[in-house]
């Protein structure tokens, strides 16, 4: 079994000053999943009344994509599976003095 | 004859294997003679499973003191492009056929409907072949698969 991702790695680098940051993310996982239960009743709402005033299709495709994605069950899965995918990513790229370098452990 | 040789002849004989198997067994026993004897069956060594594609920048020759040469080190986790592929199946049927439309003005025929989980898995597989590289005066791309 694939484990979620315990630590992200960011620093940022720029001309004159930069800046890093280890973001422990296995302490933002509960956090996150108390505030995706706490929300999901007003998402839930937000859907119905959308889909009642027929806006649900006007809405950007991003954004339907997400709530597509949030009330399925499989959605719910796809976005954990690729959460739990994330361990090993690495982005470093440097130019002259500035740097980006994110780091999922 | 040593004890694996006689394990593959007995395996041949009692048709738990094919004659090529038993073949390509006792060719990789005689090629590595030093190798450590194997007691399971009938095993032939895979290639190491891609773990992650790599996409590096790196100054070219006589550029690696440059200031302002970009440097890229990018590596994504395999399981990770597998799993973002399987999101695609949530994509809305607007949206992907927009994406169908788009790869094939760029003469790439690949319909998403179609895609199934074992031609991803096909598809990802056939990745750890791939290596790609670009060397121009100033900087060399490198894409692969490790």
């Amino acid at each position: 079994m694939r484990r979620p991702p315990v630590v992200m790695r960011v620093h940022i680098r720029g001309k004159e000053k930069g800046f890093g940051l280890w973001l422990p993310l296995f302490l933002l996982i509960p956090l996150g999943f108390a505030l995706v239960i706490a929300f999901s009743p007003l998402i839930l709402v937000a859907i119905i009344v959308l889909r009642r005033r027929q806006q649900l299709s006007r809405m950007p495709g991003i954004a339907r994509a997400c709530l597509r994605t949030l009330r399925s069950p499989r959605g719910i899965r796809a976005v954990f599976d690729i959460f739990c995918s994330m361990p090993g990513l690495r982005v470093d790229v440097r130019e002259k003095n500035e740097r980006v370098y994110v780091s999922i452990i | 004859m040593s004890e694996n040789q006689k394990k593959i002849l007995e395996m041949l004989a009692d048709k738990k294997i094919s004659v090529d198997e038993a073949y390509r067994l006792l060719s990789a026993l005689k090629a590595e003679p030093g190798a450590p004897e194997s007691t399971g069956g009938p095993e032939v060594k895979a290639r190491p499973k891609a773990k992650y594609l790599r996409v590096c920048v790196v100054p070219g020759e006589g550029h690696q003191h440059d200031e302002d040469a970009e440097l890229v080190n990018i590596r994504v986790p395999m399981s990770l492009i597998r799993s973002g592929m399987k999101l695609t199946s949530l994509l809305p049927g607007e949206a992907r056929e927009k994406v169908t439309s788009a790869l094939h003005e760029k003469g790439i025929n690949l319909d998403m409907r179609n895609m199934k989980p074992e031609d991803l898995d096909e598809l990802i597989e056939a990745l750890g072949e791939l290596e790609v590289n670009v060397v121009n005066g100033k900087e060399t791309v490198r894409v692969f698969v490790e």
